[in-house]
């Protein structure tokens, strides 16, 4: 990537069906059909229909991950109930502000930024045309504001409208070129994105990454229950296990979902489930149950706001205590975090193949940010095929021992239906045969075994992404790493340099491979989104760190952003000088 | 359900008298395992005993049978006059600290049973072969019940054991 | 071999911890007997569990096998159903396991209506906690010292919620016939769908007065019907002490749809704008 580029940030908000977040949608695949890079999320009210939505786009001719410090184009179909999204878009004098007169005054949370407002008579404008909506007017306007083409946005209203009828796509075009022959007497701040490398892009959410990472993994049965966020995950696999022979079973409730999954892998089939915070503390027995009995599992835990109830639609990294530290016993197991949407597919392939292979459960922290956001992403690297579990085989001699004790901690499982190796799986503790003991040789060799698979793996490079040099370290986690690494790029236009390590492999803790990235480092700035600083806590708990450790902790449900890291860093060197 | 005095040929009516024998044998066999398992080895002896000596009578059927083949027949296919076959010990009649004198009580009213079973059907089966050869088994059980009021009078002269569990009921899961 | 002989192989060298006297011990046996005249292969064969004394059951079976959580027994169960339909699954537990912590699963396993069998133990106490009321306990049962006053809560009516539920198949066996028992398990087993045996099976260290049931349990008093109405009449007016076939019905098995072939590229390929 090259410096600091420019890159266009968009809201649209509107209610009562005004369809913003079809234009985000639409607006999305268009850049993505100019060889442009986006990102879009969505924020809404409560109501089921007729909420209030804003959708929240950001532009660029590279790969953009994370919202910037604030927003050049806000475009209001109403103003009903909007300071609702006041706090996640900021303004400011150098905004612009696109507002029908026909609804009224501005309200003031918005005028107090010193925006530019700039009126455009939309729901005139649609009148006009039979069956207009403002939405598809506010198409128009944005695809002239940022120099693309009309006839991307023209193929793409058409296919979205095709199964509505003639009328539908007419009405919508004509609105469309209606706002794109506007004569709008404004300009963006940034001048017009330079796409800089053609070539195919997906248009994807971190939810059905992550779904896809895990079919590319190897998944074949999936228990599900649906929670808010995680919901998406479940509904993209269900259709498409089937195609592939496997099944998507939806369950009473967590609990039957987890030991459902339990009870497939057992039967020696690739499986997982996907939930959020309540989910994951309803899950908490079962996934310790597979640690205990060794069986393969992985759980999706797309986080929202804590703690309880919480916030279902935004976003948090604050279920990191209770992936890490959740299971009752000493139940090693294993954490990871993807840091954006695209790497929600690698990531998650990554926690399946670990999980086949250590037969131990994998958790695997994304959050509603990643899982609902959109984003364009160029085609990623195709995955090898999927690894499996290490089988017994029948035809041996010796007696089976399903739990015996190995170097690696490894022990060939048995599946059944394989003939001489049949054995009964047990969370109680057990001997190397499975059956119960409470013997105190038996508790530590099989605690030995369980930590031992962990210890012993060679995780490989994968376990962080480290980006840059420099004497200052920000260490940070999952989704906040993009907005980490923008403000390291802007850092480093102003002249200084530091290092980005975002951990992806959390559990177990590479305690090593950090401490050896943390050699020239003499400061450190702690960055997550978590309200007690959970991050940071484990980080202390696991790694040595440098003797100057800062941490910029703030909980959803705004956004972390480049400029509240470049501010954080800026006042730590303050403080230095 | 077939009654066993209904039996009409000699072949079923063996097999029916081995399952009897060897079912009570296999019975005996799990109580000594469970005895085992609470740590009682006085009574885990005496059913390994009594086990031994249902499966020898068992193996006696065998040799009547010899030359033929028997038809594999299901217990539950009978109408026994007992849950199960006469002559096994019902599960529910053993206890924890069951006393040695129990299991014998409990081990001569299998044999009086068996006894009777053959006795009715040597009264009442179609065949007069098998009516012959129940007679003859009914003898033998006969014999097996004046050996068991033989050891349980020896026993009687020992003095009677005394059980005693002090301490309460455990709490394992 | 003989089928005795045959149902032997069935079990393995673990020799079961429970007191003499428990019911358990009839369904055991009554179990590998009906694994023995089905003539299962031991591989093919899934023994799963919960917790409590009767789910120990699985480690006294030579098949593969499953001691899960408390009350998962029929979601553990379910899962491997689902993954490997080609198995046989056996679901097994008590009346705490199944009804109390496990009530949810029961109703919904039920409808569900999976190729499963289940067998539930029960004896009107959590025995393996040493003694407190289960659901389906007398409310002036008042032996335990956590509800020493008896629960004064009316049992849970097994057969009838099964039947509610949507069960196809619900049986009683008893502990003290197992020859009666031997035959329910295999029709459950045969029986496609969802079969569900509640079994009375007395637990003699804390229910003693349990022993008099071998005196009190009688043949259910109907033929078994596949008319929901007449079942749920049935055992409306009979007063749970009975075993027999109550209700068999050929509801649809829960079953994958069969659909076309397509490959994870094609899913990749959906996402290319």
């Amino acid at each position: 990537m090259s410096t600091h580029t420019c890159t266009h940030s968009i809201a649209f908000t509107g209610s009562g069906g005004s369809g913003a977040i079809t234009v985000g949608n639409m607006l999305l695949q268009q850049a993505a059909k100019n060889s442009l890079y986006g990102i879009m999320r969505r924020s809404v009210g409560p109501q089921i229909r007729g909420g209030e939505s804003a959708a929240m786009l950001r532009f660029s001719a590279h790969p953009v991950s994370c919202p910037d410090d604030r927003f050049d184009l806000l475009i209001a179909f109403d103003w009903l109930n909007a300071e609702r999204f006041a706090l996640e878009i900021p303004l400011d004098s150098n905004s612009l502000v696109i507002s029908d007169p026909a609804n009224g005054d501005v309200p003031e949370v918005i005028t107090q930024t010193g925006a530019t407002i700039i009126d455009v008579p939309l729901k005139a404008m649609a009148k006009e045309i039979s069956g207009g909506r403002v939405n598809m007017i506010g198409v128009g306007l944005l695809t002239a504001l940022m120099d693309m083409p009309a006839d991307t946005a023209v193929d793409i209203i058409t296919s979205t409208f095709s199964k509505k009828g003639e009328e539908a796509v007419k009405s919508s075009l004509d609105c469309f070129h209606a706002g794109y022959k506007y004569q709008l007497q404004a300009k963006l701040s940034c001048p017009k994105l330079i796409a800089s490398n053609p070539g195919t892009r997906w248009d994807i959410s971190g939810n059905e990454a992550a779904a896809l990472g895990a079919l590319q993994g190897g998944v074949r049965f999936v228990a599900a229950y649906p929670i808010t966020p995680a919901t998406e995950v479940l509904e993209w696999l269900s259709p498409r296990l089937e195609k592939i022979g496997g099944s998507l079973m939806q369950a009473e409730d967590e609990l039957a979902s987890i030991n459902m999954v339990v009870g497939a892998s057992f039967g020696g089939v690739t499986s997982m489930t996907a939930t959020s915070g309540p989910g994951l503390s309803l899950m908490s027995e079962g996934i310790g149950l597979a640690v205990a009995s060794e069986i393969p599992l992985v759980v999706v835990n797309v986080t929202r706001g804590g703690p309880s109830t919480g916030i279902p639609t935004k976003s948090e990294q604050s279920d990191l205590n209770i992936a890490l530290y959740g299971l009752h016993g000493d139940a090693p197991h294993l954490v990871l975090a993807p840091q954006n949407i695209t790497d929600c597919i690698a990531t998650t392939r990554w926690a399946v193949q670990l999980t086949e292979a250590l037969q131990t459960p994998a958790i695997v922290l994304t959050d509603q940010f990643l899982g609902q956001s959109r984003c364009i992403t160029p085609v990623p690297e195709s995955p090898g095929l999927p690894t499996s579990r290490e089988v017994a085989k029948s035809g041996n001699d010796k007696v089976y021992e399903r739990y015996v004790i190995t170097e690696s901690g490894i022990s060939p499982i048995a599946v059944p239906g394989t003939a001489g190796c049949s054995y009964t799986a047990d969370g109680l503790e057990h001997k190397t045969s499975g059956q119960p003991s409470s013997i105190a040789t038996d508790h530590h060799d099989q605690l030995d075994k369980r930590q031992r698979k962990l210890t012993q793996f060679e995780f490989g490079d994968n376990w962080a992404d480290i980006k840059g040099e420099g004497q200052l370290a920000i260490i940070t986690w999952g989704s906040s790493t993009a907005a980490v690494l923008e403000a390291a790029q802007r850092l480093e236009l102003t002249g200084l340099s530091v290092k980005v390590i975002s951990i992806r492999l959390l559990a177990p803790a590479q305690t090593d491979a950090l401490e050896a990235e943390l050699i020239n480092i003499d400061q450190a700035l702690i960055v997550e989104q978590s309200h007690s600083e959970q991050f940071y806590h484990y980080l202390r708990a696991h790694y040595t760190l440098p003797k100057d450790v800062s941490v910029y902790a703030e909980p959803g449900p705004l956004a972390i952003t480049p400029g509240d890291i470049t501010n954080a860093v800026q006042q730590l060197r303050g403080q230095a000088s | 359900m077939i009654k066993p005095e209904s039996i009409e040929d000699l072949e079923t009516f063996l097999a029916l008298a081995y399952l009897l024998e060897i079912e009570s044998s296999d019975r005996y066999s799990e109580l000594a395992d469970n005895m085992k398992v609470h740590n009682d080895p006085e009574v885990e002896k005496l059913f390994r005993k009594l086990s031994e000596y249902s499966g020898k009578h068992a193996s006696e059927i065998i040799e009547h049978a010899e030359g033929m083949v028997l038809p594999n027949v299901a217990s539950w296919d009978f109408e026994w006059q007992s849950p199960e076959g006469p002559e096994t010990t019902a599960f529910d009649f053993i206890e924890y600290q069951i006393t040695p004198e129990r299991v014998l009580e409990l081990a001569l009213h299998n044999e009086i049973r068996g006894h009777e079973f053959y006795a009715n059907i040597a009264k009442k089966s179609p065949s007069p072969e098998i009516r012959k050869l129940a007679a003859e088994f009914s003898d033998e059980e006969s014999e097996h019940v004046k050996l068991l009021e033989q050891w349980i009078a020896e026993m009687a002269q020992n003095k009677a054991s005394t059980r005693d569990d002090l301490d309460p009921p455990n709490m394992p899961e | 071999m003989t089928n005795l002989a045959k149902a032997k192989t069935y079990k393995s060298e673990v020799k079961p911890i429970w007191c003499p006297g428990c019911g358990d011990f009839a369904v055991l046996s009554a179990l590998t007997k009906a694994f023995a005249f089905l003539d299962l292969a031991q591989q093919d064969l899934a023994v799963i569990s919960g917790i409590g004394c009767s789910s120990r059951l699985p480690a006294y079976l030579s098949s593969y096998g499953f001691h899960g959580i408390h009350g998962r027994a029929l979601p553990i169960a379910s899962g491997l159903k689902l993954a490997r339909p080609e198995l046989t699954v056996i679901a097994s537990g008590g009346d705490g396991d199944g009804f109390s912590i496990g009530g949810n699963h029961f109703l919904h396993a039920c409808r569900r209506n999976l190729d499963i069998t289940y067998i539930v133990m029960d004896n009107e106490v959590y025995g393996m906690t040493k003694g407190q009321a289960s659901p389906t306990t007398q409310p002036d049962w008042a032996s335990s010292k956590l509800t020493p006053h008896g629960t004064g809560v009316r049992p849970f009516q097994p057969a009838a919620i099964a039947l509610a539920s949507g069960a196809s198949f619900i049986a009683r066996g008893f502990s003290g016939d197992p020859n009666g028992m031997t035959k329910l398990i295999i029709a459950a087993i045969q029986h496609p769908g969802f079969s569900f045996i509640q079994v009375l099976s007395p637990c003699p260290t804390f229910r003693p007065e349990q022993k008099l049931w071998k005196h009190q349990v009688e043949p259910f008093p109907h033929e078994p019907t596949d008319d929901p109405v007449k079942a749920a009449t049935h055992l409306y007016t009979d007063d749970g002490m009975s075993s027999g076939l109550i209700f068999q019905s050929n509801y649809p098995v829960w079953s994958q749809p069969d659909v076309a072939e397509a490959s994870i590229k094609q899913f990749e390929e959906e996402f290319i704008v």
